[in-house]
Order: C-alpha cells, then structure tokens, then sequence
C-alpha cells in the first residue's frame, strides 16, 4: 500500500515550482543528483545498534557539525552571571524586583558576546557559547564556587565541564555579593523544623531541590502567536493595555510595573535578534565561499525579520522558535522548557514554502535535523550530587511531540511527523527528547516509522496514548480542544501549550520512605544514633513521622492500609507546604517578565507568570516507589496476614537487620512465590492500585500558590535511585539503599526481578491503575532485547503490544532495545561505545557519560528477551 | 491419562511463556509440556525429556545450610537423606539413595536451589492463564502453542485443552516431533489450526543416531499432515556437521516436493546454539553436545542462507530464521 507520504512525495514531486529564493536555488542545485533524503515509512536502520554509526545523516553539513560538537569541551561561562550582579547590587539595586530582572536580562541580551558556528544554518545561543553553560547566581552560586575550588568540575566522572581561568576569577569575584541575597538561601530560611526533617537535606521523604536552587522550566511557549505576530506584534498589545491603565488604581501600578518590565524585555529579545542579523551580514561580507555567504546573507534576513516581525517561512520560523525558547532559558534557568507540536506549528510554513516552492522538503529536513543540533548545543551545570541522579542530560528537557489528534478529535499526522522521526534516525542524540502522539487512527505507517525509529535503540522516542494524556486533562477541567492540543512536557508531562504555567516537576515524594515509618510507629527502619537527627527525634523519644501504627501490632491488612493512609496525609501535607513556600519564593524574587509574553493570559491579566497570568496553573509533584510500596504491602499481606508464614514482629526485625540473619525470608520474598505487582494478578495489582489511589488522593486538586491546582504524577525520572539511598530495607526484598522501583513500573531487587511472566501480564497490571487520575503524568520503561523485537514478526508483535496496552487504558512508553551484555561492556569499556545511547527515564542518554549508580539501575531493569 | 485427587484431568507442563512470537503467528501463549520419545542430541530443553516430575538444583541459588536447611530438615528419608551439601552450600540429589519423590524440599526451599520440573496443570488451570491474553491474541491474530518436551506423548490431557481453547475461540498451534501414532494425530487435529514439525534428517539411520529414533513414521505423519489440509510449517534445525550437508538439504526439498506436493505454509532453517547445559547441570544430566564447538556467527549465518536458497530454487517457501512473518 503506498503511504500518504509516498503519495505526497509522488505528486509534488512533478508538480514542483522551482525555487525562488537564492538559498532555494543554492540548494536545489547542490541537492540536484542525491538520493532522495526523505526516507520511506518503513525504513530500518537496525536494531539496537543505537548512536554507534559514524555518519548517520545524509546531510555532509550535519555529519560535520557531530563531529565538531563531539570534540568540543562542555564548559560554563560568566557573562551572564557579571552582567546580573551589576545589575542587581548596582545600576538597579532599587527598582522593583520585576524591573530589575527585565533590565538586567536586556543588558545581557545587548552586551553578551555572540557567535555564528561553523556552517550553522540557525543562529542563537543562551548567552554563552555553544555547549557552555551560563551561570545563575540569582539561584545559587556557593556550590559552583567551591566545587571549582575544591573539586575541580573537569575531574569529574561524568558531566565534566572545563571551566576557564577567567570564568573561574570573575565568578570567585561576583560570589561574595550573593551572599544571602539567593533563592536558595530565601528558601531555606522559611523552612520549619517539619518542613526540613523529611527532606533532601535529611531524611529524604521528599525532594523539592529542583525548584529551591534553580528555575521552574517545565512550559511550552505559544509559538503560534509568536509566529504570527512577532515581537513587534506583542509589544503593540502591551502598549494598548498600558495606555488603558489608571494608576490611580492600586493594582494598576502593579500591572504598570509588570508591562513596564514587558516592553524591556521585547527590547532586549529584539536587539539579541537584530545583533545576530548584524554579525551575519558581517561574517558574509568576510566570506569567501559563495554558497555560505548565500547562506550567512539569508541567516542575516531571517534574524532582521524576526527580530520583530512575524515569521513568513519555514527557515524564519525555525529560526524564531530556536532563539525565542533560548531567551526562555537565559532568562529562567529551568529546563524542560519544551518546544511544542513540531509538525502542527510548522506545517503551515512547509506546505506554503512547497507550494510557492520557496523551500526544498529536502532543505527543510536539513534544517528541521539543524534544529535537533542547536537543542543540543544547549548545556547546564549542575552540582556534584544532582549528577550523580541525573546525569547525562545536558540542558534537560528539550521536549518535542509529533502525531496525535487535532483540536477536532481528527488525525493530525503530516509529512512532518515522517521527517521529524526521521530527524532522529539521522542525528543520534539525545536531543530533542521525542515523544509520539498515538490515538486510535494513527496512520499504520506513522506506527511503523515509529517503532522502527524506537528499533534503532536509542530509547528516542517515547510514545502516547492520545486518549488517557486527554482525559486526564479534561479532569482537570480543560476545555477539549485545549486538551486535545496537548504536549508532553519535558519527561511526560501532559500539558496545554502556550496557556499553562504547570510547575510540572515541583518535587519527587518517596512513597517507599512513607510506607516504612506507617509500618514502624513513624521511625525509619534504620532509626539508631547513627542518624543525624537522633538526639532530637527518637532518642529524645520521639519519631519522624506520626505514630500510625507497627508491623507489631497490626491485626489485619486493613490496619496496615490505614496506617499507610494516615501516614501519606501526613507527608503529602508537608510536601504541599514545602512546595508552596518555594512557589511564595520564585513569586517574590523571580519574576518571569520575557516568560510572560509567551503563555496567554499574563498580558490579558496584566500579571507575571510566576504569580499566576497564565491562562492553567499547576502544581505537579511526582510519586517515587509505587512497585516498592505496593510489592512491600502485598508482601506484609500474603505473608503475615493470610499465609501466616511469619509474624509481623518477625518481619519487622528482618528489616531492621537489613535481612541478614533473615535470609530464607529474604530468598522467599524474592521468590516466585509472591504475588507481585507487574504479573496481572489482582492480589498484588490491587494493592498497587491502592497506593497509587492513596497517593493521588492526598494531592490532587488542593490549591497552588500561583493558583490552580496540585496535579499528582507518578515517575521517577532518576530519582529513585536518590530515594533509594534515603531508604533502608522494604518488604518486597530490597536491601538498604537500593533504588527503589523505577517510575512506575514492577520491581527488581539485587536478587530478582519481580516480573515474572513477560510483557502482556506488565501492560495488564500497569494499565489496571487509574491513569487519567495522574494528572501530572506517568513512565513506563520497557527494555527488551534486540533479538526480541527484531524482523516483522518482532516489529508488528510490539507495535500490537503497544495498541492493545493503550486501548486497555495505559498512557505512555519508552523503551530500550539494547542487549544486557552490550550493557555491561559498555560499563568497562566506555571508550568503545562513547555513542551508545540509552533511555532513563523520561529521556535519553549517552551510557558512557552517565554515573555509576544509574548505569548499574539500568542494567538491573528486567530484559524481556524470546530469543 | 492422570487425574488429580479430585478426579479432574491434568498434564504435567514444564513451563508456560506468555508473549511467545515466533511459534505461530501474533502474540502466543506456549505451553510446554513434560515427557518426550526422542533423544536429540542438541536438544536445549533436557527438562522435557521424562514424563515424570524432576527435582532440578540450582546449587549457585541456595543460601546454606547454616542459614536455612530448610531442605533436610523436612526429607522424610532423615538422616540417610539423598541432599548432599558441601561446604554448606547444596551440590546435588544423590540419585543412588532413597528419594520419596515427595517434592517437600522443593515445595520448602526458599530460594528455588531446590525445585520441580513439572507442574500439574488441569484444563481449568491452563485456560484461566491462556485467557489472560486474550486481546492480545485477538489483536494478532495470535492463540496457543502447545509444545514439548513432546505435546503427542499427553494426547488425551492436550486433545481437552485444544477443545476448551476451540471453544473460547482462540488460535490453535502444535509444536510437535509427530512421532505418535497417526490416530492420536488425527483426533488432535480437529482441534488444531496449524502444526509446526521438525525434518530432522531425511536419512533414517543418521535420523537414529542423532535422536534415538528412525525417521519413517515422522515422514509417514507429515504426508498425512499434510493430506489432511493442516497448515503446516516445517522446520529444520540446522546443526553443523550434523545435518548442514547440501545432500541433505536437497533430499529434504525433493521430499517436500513429490512427497508434500509443496504444500506447506513454510519452511524455516534455524541455527543451532549451544543452549541448555545450565538445565542439564541441574538435572544432573551430561549435555550430549558438550564438546562441539559451534562456529562463529558469521560461519553459520552464511550456511543458513547458502541452504535456504538452494531449498528456494525448487520453489519452496524456505526463509532463514524464524523472526519473518509465518502466515
Ligand atoms: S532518629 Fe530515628 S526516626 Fe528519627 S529521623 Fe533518625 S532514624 Fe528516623
Ligand atoms: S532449602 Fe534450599 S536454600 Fe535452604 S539449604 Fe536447602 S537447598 Fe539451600
């Protein structure tokens, strides 16, 4: 059967007009006697040979521009970090907090150093060169001082940065201004006893350090209005709303202030655009080869354009959208800032530039794959701890979906959708971080393009299912056009773009570390003088958590399970007032004033997205150890309760001993002998249901600080292995410290993995939990042997998997297909697979570069291998 | 056939893998079952070989008697019991000593060091677990597999399993040697949508030597097969130095071509892999094959397609491996 695309391709091949602009011309001519680059829908590239090919794109421009971005040192640099500190402690130490970041991000737009690399047909960087990181001090800047001092940031195991000797002096220089004018030190002061005893910073029930040292991220711009209007068109609006305000109004001096700060910050946005159109036109006036001053001249007019206007094609609108969501990250310092629908924000700009044949498809590709390279251009430094959890991501989150329905519930598959997934096949890198939209008619040759995409084993890209992302907005009373014009956010996060201001990742809350203390009187299993809150908590007699009960004294499971219930309202409250005390803190200090132009409603209302002007607000926390709890309580249930192969007493010192002494229990909880969450068997699944129902109903809908609602999510990107390290030994046959179960998939434990019965029984018991209720999101990691997915039978078997998982009500995937073996060499010899790239948890990864911890997780995940 | 106590049916089924897909079309359901009459020398799953249950030990699982000792304590042979440890780890069953084939070791083992090969399994049993996926096989085009060990060596037991899946309207496949006797063939095949068999070598006497039996009354059954209209797809193990020769190979074709009239669905040459000696080991069983050295992958995947175009040329579906589609 001919696909839709090959039609297209068939059609307008004949029918094309020839190019009109001087780069069309250029590259029609340049592309005259190739292969035709757009690649049929069921092209394969292998399976799981992952990134190690040499060149993969047809394109010599981006085989090139690897190359050189795989030799060059990621680093950090200080312009951005000088530039604020004058102007927060000098030039506008008095203005209102809004005014002083709007001004102090035009004077780094207008003065920050710029380049154009090599061959590049997109122009932008985060005001930084390419691949370093800026620095935001505003956040924190303590930690990057010391480590530069005293652990050197180009020693490290992964996530090195080279960092030059001047950065080094002048951010050492601007350090001590800092001091105690930080986010981070803002939020520690509010802090209460309550609040700090269960977190990070001690016994690890919740984790909200994301957003206590760094930006919110997590948003998707509206790129529509964006296009359509330009700078220019916004700073119009802006300009109607001011002159309408009487400040004789109070809060129309708020507001003043807010599109005060707004018009400063187009000035800054367009000035960094116009400077990039200048220093073109001055590279092409240098140049001397006549096809990249063609080049460097349209770059130049694309830039002018922008700068201000709308984007008239495809190259000015890829051009606006990669600056424009740079400027989001200069500004904020969040990752996960998230590029939207790719193939319906551009579909108009490809059919019109095909139609008046201003652009060639092929050209387009070429540039939709530039696109891919300039994201991951991108970089950010994090400190020593954070990448030992989440390393390998470079900037984080650069999300892009493709597929799906549009706002009418119809099909929304274009040849776009072909050429992004194909983007990646040609590219290899970790970025963007992919996601697929599949409904009920998706197209059969958009699936197989998918999977043979997911095939190459990349762990790019991840895969919806329309229908559960939609409900579980419209249960959060979206309107269904809007929720049907979702996007992923950064992992997962299903979001309306352009309208929300979603605190998508607002923490990570440790459900396993909860089910302990509700089985142990409220103490940590390792309770002892060991711990660093000792002299004030157990051994002055009192407890962490609240006193729900022990393994000791239960009577029944129904104890076990209130107990559970009381102790998660108890936390799930003190997570709620963590994370509302750092929503007060990014609202008294951060201003998003650049932000704001971008997410409907912050003009129309006149308010700063950080305090509530997006059309949706949110709050969505993540639930960490879902598997563990569940496989955990199912084991309290089967053993103590109704096999009575033991006493809860008993079970309660096998865990305290971290089961030594204990091993026959420790063998038979680890045993086929249990009733295990992922094996469709309702004993545990039920339980697993349970959990999650019980974590949901303490979060969901309690109001956020920047209004809207808290919306539960349920993964754990990497954290679970940070959590695992605040947890002592569980029920299920974990051993202290070990990760706990990732996102929400089934349970492996150093001795077993806890699924036993292959991947229709994992898609059964996974898609038995209430899905659309996650507001905030799920995972699920599939990793599967090559050998298993391999040939038609292998595809069209997983493809089938797939559907049946998402007609059962299942939300997402993502997958490896890379066999353990490879795995384990990768670990020893590093150099050899210095391109194999893995998924972790909402993204991918290059394997060599991440720490040992999460290498080790990754291999453990179960392999569903038939060979 | 056996009854339980309660007087239902039951087989005696070594394994049951769910999302099987390369034994039958879509999504697959395989059941294997215990006992078989041949005796290959590659054969990779030892554990299906006798029609009774087995103890198998897993010496690296146990977790020392110092620790557990679970295992002796509840051997009713007491002190004269056949669980020989050293070093206080488990190292094997005493074959020569009295065993009860009480299986309480194994039911009592914590970590499986100790466990039984071969579970009974009534119709009941199997069918709630084969209809678990249900939608699975639907969406496929998928359904059951039974195979082996040797599914015909329980005819009766499986001839009420095939009924009940017909009944529930799901994809019937065998996997079998058709070494049986042609009537238990026949009654099974009313229930059976598509039968996949082994040519193992198409010399009797090298067909002997390599598995213990001739090969006329397999020959025999594939033609009846075959004129009773079951789909069939037939299967070649190829196993170097034992059945690779383009002889062979070429009197396989002629014997699909006169004798079958080319009416197979398939024909798959799979390569042989030194597979199973850890479930050997732990049956206390040599592996036949234990000094063979397979060649490398780059040697046989030649082999396998050298010999799957010469079977092409007489017209036959032939394909190499089995990851291609099958129906
Ligand atoms: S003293 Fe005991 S209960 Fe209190 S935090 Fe430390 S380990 Fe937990
Ligand atoms: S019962 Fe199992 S684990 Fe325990 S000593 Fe015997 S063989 Fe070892």
């Amino acid at each position: 059967m001919e696909s839709f695309i090959e039609k297209k391709l068939n059609t307008s091949e004949s029918a094309f007009p020839e190019s009109s602009s001087i780069a069309g011309q250029l590259y029609d001519n340049a592309l005259k006697h190739k292969p035709f680059p757009i690649e049929p829908y069921d092209r394969e590239w292998g399976i799981g040979v992952s990134g190690a090919v040499d060149e993969p794109s047809p394109f010599p421009r981006i085989n090139k521009i690897l190359k050189w971005m795989k030799e060059r040192d990621t680093s950090a640099d200080h312009q951005r970090a000088v530039i604020y500190t004058e102007g927060y402690f000098n030039k506008y130490a008095s203005y209102p907090q809004i005014l002083k970041t709007a001004l102090c991000f035009r004077d780094l737009l207008q003065n920050v150093t710029i380049n154009i690399w090599p061959d590049e047909l997109i122009a932008g960087e985060l005001a930084a060169p390419a691949k370093s990181a800026p620095v935001y001090p505003e956040f924190a800047i303590d930690w990057l001082c010391e480590e530069m001092i005293n652990e050197p940031l180009d020693q490290r195991r992964n996530d090195r940065y080279v960092i030059s000797e001047e950065t080094k002096k002048e951010l050492l220089k601007i350090q001590p201004c800092w001091k105690g004018n930080t986010l981070e030190e803002h939020i520690l002061s509010t802090l209460t006893e309550e609040e700090r005893k269960g977190s990070h910073l001690e016994k690890g029930v919740n984790f909200f350090g994301l957003f206590a040292s760094a930006g919110i991220g997590h948003v998707c711009a509206d790129y529509e209005t964006l296009f359509a209007i330009g700078y220019g068109g916004i700073r119009k609006q802006i300009e109607e709303k001011l002159a309408a305000l009487d400040t004789s109004n109070p809060e129309d001096i708020i507001k003043k202030e807010f599109y005060d700060a707004s018009l400063i910050a187009i000035e800054g946005a367009s000035s960094y655009i116009k400077r990039y159109a200048n220093l073109a036109a001055e590279m092409a006036e240098e140049e001397t080869d006549e096809q990249r001053k063609a080049e460097l001249l349209r770059i130049s007019s694309n830039c002018s354009q922008v700068a201000e206007g709308p984007a008239r094609d495809f190259w000015e609108a890829i051009q606006l959208w990669h600056i424009a969501t740079n400027m989001i990250i200069i500004e904020s310092n969040g990752h996960s800032v998230t590029y939207g629908r790719f193939d319906q924000l551009f579909y108009p700009y490809y059919k019109n530039d095909i139609e008046k044949g201003t652009l060639t498809r092929e050209f387009m590709q070429e540039l939709i794959e530039m696109g891919f390279l300039k994201m991951h251009q991108l970089c950010k430094i994090r400190d020593k701890t954070a990448i030992v959890f989440s390393s390998g991501t470079i900037m984080g989150g650069t999300a892009l979906d493709v597929g799906g329905v549009d706002k009418d519930g119809n099909d929304a598959t274009n040849d776009l959708s072909y050429m992004v997934l194909d983007a990646h096949a040609h590219t290899r890198i970790p970025n963007p971080w992919m996601g697929v939209r599949l409904h009920a008619n998706s197209p059969r040759e958009f699936k197989i393009k998918t999977f043979n995409v997911i095939r190459i084993g990349t762990g790019e890209p991840k895969i919806f299912n329309d229908s559960e992302m939609i409900k579980s907005l419209l249960n959060y009373d979206k309107p269904v056009e809007d929720a049907r014009n979702y996007v992923g956010i950064g992992c997962v996060e299903p979001c309306v773009p352009g309208k929300t201001y979603g605190w998508h990742d607002s923490s990570s809350f440790n459900i396993a570390k909860v089910m302990q203390l509700a089985i142990n009187g409220g103490r940590c299993i390792d309770c002892g003088p060991h711990c660093m809150r000792y002299e004030k908590c157990a051994g002055a007699g009192g407890r962490l958590g609240i006193d729900t009960g022990s393994l000791e004294t239960f009577k029944s499971f129904e104890d076990v399970k209130e107990s559970f219930d009381k102790q998660m309202k108890y936390w799930c409250d003190i997570m709620i007032s963590q994370v509302n005390k750092v929503d007060f803190a990014h609202q008294r200090l951060k201003p998003l004033p650049y932000l704001s132009l971008l997410i409907q409603g912050c003009i129309d209302k006149g308010k700063d997205v950080s305090v509530g002007g997006a059309i949706y607000n949110h709050s969505g926390p993540q639930g960490v150890g879902i598997g563990t709890t569940a496989d955990s309580l199912t084991a309290i249930r089967q053993l103590v309760f109704d096999e009575k192969k033991t006493d809860g007493a008993t079970f309660l010192k096998a865990l305290k001993a971290n089961w030594e002494g204990y091993e026959p229990l420790y063998a038979i909880v680890n045993s086929d002998r249990m009733h295990c969450y992922g094996n469709d068997d309702d004993y545990a699944d039920d339980v697993a249901k349970f959990v999650t129902a019980t974590y949901c109903k303490h979060v969901e809908h309690r109001p956020t600080p920047h209004g809207g609602e808290y919306m539960p999510g349920v993964f754990s990107v990497s954290q679970n292995v940070m959590a695992g390290f605040y947890t002592a030994a569980t029920p299920d046959g974990r051993k202290s410290y070990e990760p706990l179960s990732d996102c929400i998939g089934p349970v492996h434990t150093e001795m077993s993995s806890h699924d036993r019965r292959g991947p229709t029984a994992i898609a059964k018991s996974v898609a038995k939990l209430d899905h659309s209720r996650i507001g905030n999101g799920i995972i699920l990691n599939w990793k599967f042997s090559p050998g298993a997915v391999s040939g038609e039978t292998g595809r069209d078997n997983l493809i089938s998997l797939m559907d049946t998982y998402f007609e059962n009500k299942g939300m997402q995937s993502q997958f490896n297909i890379i066999g353990k073996e490879v795995l384990s060499d990768a670990q020893k010899k590093p150099e050899q697979y210095k391109d194999l790239l893995v998924r972790i948890a909402g993204y991918s990864a290059y394997f060599v570069e991440l720490s040992e911890e999460l290498q080790s997780d990754l291999i453990s995940r179960t392999e569903l291998s038939f060979d | 056939m056996k009854h339980t106590k309660e007087g239902e049916p039951y087989g005696l089924v070594t394994n049951i893998q769910k999302y099987t897909i390369h034994d039958g079309p879509g999504i697959r359901t395989e059941i294997f079952f215990k006992g078989c009459p041949l005796r290959c020398l590659w054969c990779s799953n030892p554990e299906g070989l006798s029609h009774s249950r087995q103890l198998g030990v897993y010496p690296s699982k146990c977790i020392g008697f110092s620790k557990c000792s679970f295992c002796i304590n509840v051997c009713p042979e007491g002190k004269d019991t056949p669980i020989i440890y050293r070093n206080d780890i488990l190292v094997n069953i005493n074959e020569n000593l009295a065993c009860d084939d009480c299986f309480k070791c194994a039911d009592e083992c914590p970590s499986r060091a100790i466990m039984i090969w071969g579970d009974k399994m009534t119709v009941p049993d199997l069918m709630k677990i084969i209809l678990e996926d249900r939608n699975f096989y639907l969406k496929t085009g998928g359904g059951v597999t039974l195979s082996g060990g040797e599914v015909m060596l329980q005819w009766d037991f499986v001839l009420l399993l095939l009924k009940a899946c017909k009944d529930a309207a799901i994809h019937t496949c065998i996997e079998s040697s058709l070494y049986c006797p042609p009537d238990h063939l026949e009654k099974v095949y009313e229930f059976t949508d598509l039968v996949i068999t082994d040519i193992k070598h198409m010399d009797s006497g090298k067909h002997k030597e390599y598995t213990g039996v001739g090969n006329e009354l397999i020959l025999s059954n594939i033609k009846k097969t075959v004129e009773l209209n079951k789909p069939l797809v037939i299967r070649i193990p190829v196993v170097p130095e034992h059945n690779n020769n383009e002889e062979n190979i070429r009197a396989t074709a002629k014997f699909i071509i006169d004798e079958l009239g080319n009416n197979i669905v398939r024909l798959q040459l799979l390569p042989f892999r030194k597979m199973g000696t850890e479930k050997y080991a732990t049956l206390c069983l040599p592996y036949p094959m234990e000094e063979f050295n397979a060649p490398e992958r780059e040697v046989w995947e030649k082999d396998l397609l050298h010999l799957t175009d010469i079977l092409k040329e007489y017209g036959i579906p032939a394909v190499a491996g089995s990851s291609g589609k099958m129906l």
